[in-house]
């Protein structure tokens, strides 16, 4: 029995699936980590970054391109929702999940009545290929490729421009930064509009692989809170990256074995177990060892 | 270990990340004192209070309260074993009356103290001038009158040992008095009582034996007289040296 | 006697002068009298809002008195109402076969809530990662039961059924005596009485008292000498089978349930209605409940389309302008019949 495919194939799984959870929780980690705040209008953002492309692309727009204007439509409604609503909830974070729940409906609600139930979907960029038993779909390899590429853009935001100096300043002390001079409610609204837009990005760039509907950002919303919860919000991007490759470390074999649903019960339970050992997530584990031993934050 | 001994500390240890808050700490407290402990601002002292009570896990060493080792003990059972503890920063429930800051401690009272435990109860509440069926929210009340709330209300439980954080923060000297008064006589009914504090004013008034921290570690244990002539005491405190 | 008057008269919910009875008293006699006055159909539909009160009742125990938001707890709903299905349809024969269904629908939810329970409380996990996973509990159970189509999925002779869900679901009965029509519309009633006024006992007891205690201050209270993980557990546990109660009844008031019922729409509802009401009164959620079952079924059966954008909206505008709910906060306007607390006395 030839191995190499098999293990590639495996591979493949593994690094996709860790990809999937990475897309689907991005936009949701970057508003979580800035603000201790989950929006669960997540899923609607992502619906909107998709609707936008759906409708570009059959507009004649190249699917780039069209992935990008979700990026931004999505940023524009995510800077609505934070002028008009979210930030009335800073310091109320139970608050804050029930309103943007309250949001997530009329969003939803409000596309399945302007826009019908489907909208004609995308095909999936590109083709694949077969390697032994198995087949590898090229745009799959794209995604992974374009999650690599937003963890570095992130890590150069974060940590190479001023934005991310003052983003990073608020999050530690907001009135410490306010008196330095930071604007933290810019701050804040454009870092709404960041998570809101990756969201829709995530969304675009997801919507080849499913059914473009107006509850199709419900399927990733499981995925991505379970991906964040484990994550923890001590060090975001970090977090994110850990959580994502460990639960495609779960569900990769389990779904492999038990088919797909049974990989995202694994999920729940796996996140249930990992919460009881480490209360705040991944992050905070991480940033607990490191101190530990060098007595200096983590980067 | 004899019978006598309230509280004992073996090694105690803990660090946060670079920060040596606790540094090998032997601290003994018998029954019957009133111990004040003292030190400048990064001492030690909050730390070791949170590993007594049970909301800081040390890093390593031992605790002991009544002669149990509840180093690993969850803080409510260490509760449970007869101690009362306030904090630092008011925490009785500001949104809930007076009468309910003082019925809700119940459930968890220590019946074999109860005769003693009642009349110290009482005897906090006249002096303190608190009504146990008055329906003020207590946020309403002023910040002395909130302070003694929370002593009235740990003393509900039956306590033999309190642990008190500055118990007279942001008193001015009439009320700080009245406070110290206070805790005197509890103490002379045999309530085991540890204070940290930094009003010398009220520590002079109160304490039979001081124990300074300084730097995780305890750095000079005796009576009022002897700590405030103790010219290393001094030192740390007005940062000469 | 006299304690039972103290627990129900208590300060936990609104309501405890001689006037708010005596209204009280007056229209839980007029819901004794409307089956007399219309036809079977509105009464039905009257049963169907009563029916959705527990539920409400559990969340506003859950979130206002304990201060925990579930999000999900429409699993326990499903639950118990699948659970019943199975049961019940099994002993189809037995006369105790609807009975043993109550039993292991409560009994299921129960379990389930306190296995949940137990990793999310003991774990000390920051506040807002219950409501997340409760939710995605409900989501991946809504999942589940969906690809349960076709025969093998079946227990005892019963199936699961898929998207379609469970249908024949046995009426529920005592001795010979079937719940249907009038008599499961006073079973609502009486059992919507019997939650409410337990429940308020419940808050005014001790027991009560030290799960506001840890809503307010959780550091404070476990510092008292309160297991406060096992309180909250307790809570968690008795607001699910609340919300198994409603399960329950709503297959009964049906005969059929389907996977929508635990799904993300259904969700939403009972946190709606406590959060519209105002979780601090359970007779705030009780009003609110009612009303909002009553204004979304009739939308939904006029077919219209915006229910659910009104009630998202609806949602979203409470949480702006009336965070402590619009009925409780129409209380307080009201002023002095249904203040909790007499003006206080100054020192």
């Amino acid at each position: 029995m030839d191995v190499l495919p098999l293990v590639l194939s495996l591979l493949y799984q593994f690094v996709t699936g860790a990809a999937f959870f990475f897309l689907a929780a991005l936009g949701l980690v970057i508003i979580l980590g800035m603000m201790n705040i989950i929006n669960l209008a997540h899923g609607e953002l992502m619906m909107i970054g998709a609707y936008t492309a759906t409708i570009t692309y059959h507009a004649g727009v190249p699917f780039w391109l069209a992935a990008i204007l979700g990026f931004f439509v999505a940023a524009a409604f995510g800077a609505v929702l934070e002028l008009l609503i979210v930030r009335r909830f800073y310091g109320r974070e139970l608050g804050a999940l029930v309103v943007t729940w309250g949001v997530s409906l009329v969003l939803g609600q409000g596309a399945l009545l302007f826009f019908g139930p489907f909208l004609p979907s995308i095909g999936i960029p590109g083709g694949s290929f077969s390697y032994g038993d198995f087949s590898f779909s090229d745009y799959w390899l794209i995604l992974v490729f374009i999650s690599l590429l937003l963890i570095l853009g992130l890590w150069w935001l974060y940590n190479r421009t001023s934005y991310g100096l003052q983003a990073k300043a608020t999050m530690q002390n907001a009135e410490m930064a306010k008196s330095l001079g930071v604007r933290t409610s810019h701050i804040y609204t454009l870092t709404f509009s960041l998570g809101a837009g990756l969201a829709g990005l995530s969304g675009a760039l997801l919507a080849p692989t499913v059914t473009i509907a107006p509850f199709m950002g419900q399927q990733f919303v499981a995925p991505a809170f379970i991906t964040v919860v484990v994550g923890g919000a001590t060090n975001v991007i970090v977090g994110a990256v850990a959580s994502s490759a460990l639960l495609a470390a779960v569900k990769t074999p389990i779904g492999m074995a038990f088919g797909a649903f049974s990989g995202t019960v694994a999920l729940l339970l796996a996140a249930l177990i990992i919460i009881r050992i480490m209360p705040n997530g991944i992050s905070a584990s991480l940033q607990k060892y490191f101190t530990r031993r060098t007595g200096r934050a983590m980067r | 270990m004899d019978l006598g001994t309230v509280i004992e500390t073996r090694a105690l240890s803990k660090r946060f990340g670079g920060v040596v808050a606790a540094d090998n700490v032997n601290f003994k407290v018998r029954s019957g004192e009133l111990r004040c402990m003292i030190g400048p601002n990064g001492a030690g002292k909050s730390t070791l209070f949170a590993m007594l009570c049970g909301i800081e896990r040390a890093d390593s060493g031992q605790i002991f309260i009544f002669g149990q080792d509840v180093t690993r003990m969850q803080a409510f059972r260490r509760v449970r074993l007869g101690v009362g503890l306030t904090f630092q920063t008011n925490r009785a429930f500001h949104e809930l009356s007076v009468r309910e800051n003082l019925t809700i401690p119940q459930a968890s009272a220590k019946l074999e103290n109860k005769e003693a435990g009642q009349a110290r109860f009482e005897f906090a509440l006249d002096a303190f001038e608190l009504d146990p069926n008055d329906e003020t929210k207590a946020a309403e009340l002023t910040h002395n009158q909130l302070q003694w709330l929370e002593i009235a209300m740990i003393l509900v439980g039956y306590p033999s040992l309190i642990l008190l954080d500055e118990p007279a923060a942001g008193m001015a000297s009439d009320e700080t008095l009245r406070t110290a008064k206070v805790l005197k006589y509890l103490n002379s009914t045999g309530l085991t009582t540890v204070v940290v504090e930094h009003d010398m004013a009220f520590v002079k008034n109160v304490a039979q034996t001081v124990t300074v921290l300084h730097q995780g570690q305890i750095f000079a244990e005796g009576s009022v007289a002897e700590i405030t002539a103790h010219e290393d005491v001094r030192k740390i405190y007005l940062g000469w040296a | 006697m006299s304690t039972i008057v103290g627990l129900i008269g208590g300060g936990a919910d609104i309501g405890r002068t001689r006037v708010f009875w005596v209204g009280f008293g007056v229209v839980v006699l007029l819901f004794l009298l409307y089956p007399t006055q219309t036809s079977a159909f509105r009464v039905s539909n009257v049963s169907f809002y009563l029916l959705n009160i527990p539920l409400g009742l559990g969340m506003a125990l859950l979130w206002g008195y304990c201060g925990v938001l579930s999000f999900g707890h429409v699993a326990y709903f499903g639950i118990a109402g699948y659970t019943y299905g199975v049961i019940a349809g099994n002993l189809s024969g037995n006369p105790f076969g609807p009975l043993a269904g109550v039993a292991g629908g409560l009994l299921a939810s129960a379990l389930v809530a306190g296995i949940f329970g137990y990793f999310v409380f003991y774990a000390r996990v920051q506040k807002w990662i219950i409501p997340i996973l409760t939710l995605v509990l409900t989501l991946l159970l809504e999942t589940f039961l969906g690809q349960t189509a076709g025969y093998q999925w079946r227990i005892g002779s019963v199936l699961l059924g898929g998207y379609n869900g469970m249908t024949g679901i046995p009426w529920f009965q005592l001795g010979g005596f079937v719940f249907e029509g009038y008599s499961f519309y006073y079973l609502c009633l009486f059992l919507v009485l019997a939650c409410y006024f337990g429940l308020r006992m419940l808050l005014n007891s001790n027991f009560g008292q030290v799960v506001v205690a840890i809503r307010e201050d959780e550091l404070r209270t476990e510092l008292l000498g309160y297991d406060i993980r096992a309180r909250q557990w307790a809570v968690f546990v008795l607001s699910a089978m609340l919300a198994g109660l409603s399960g329950l009844l709503y297959v009964q008031w049906g005969n059929y349930i389907t996977p929508s019922q635990v799904g993300l729409l259904q969700a939403a509802l009972p946190v709606i209605w406590a959060a519209v009401g105002g979780t601090t009164s359970l007779l705030a959620v009780v009003i609110s409940a009612f009303t909002l079952n009553w204004v979304t079924y009739t939308l939904s059966s006029q077919g219209n389309q915006y229910a659910m954008v009104i009630i998202g909206a609806l949602l979203v505008g409470t949480m702006l302008f009336f965070p402590r709910g619009i009925v409780v906060m129409v209380a307080e306007r009201l002023g002095r019949l249904v203040t909790r607390r007499p003006t206080p006395s100054r020192p």
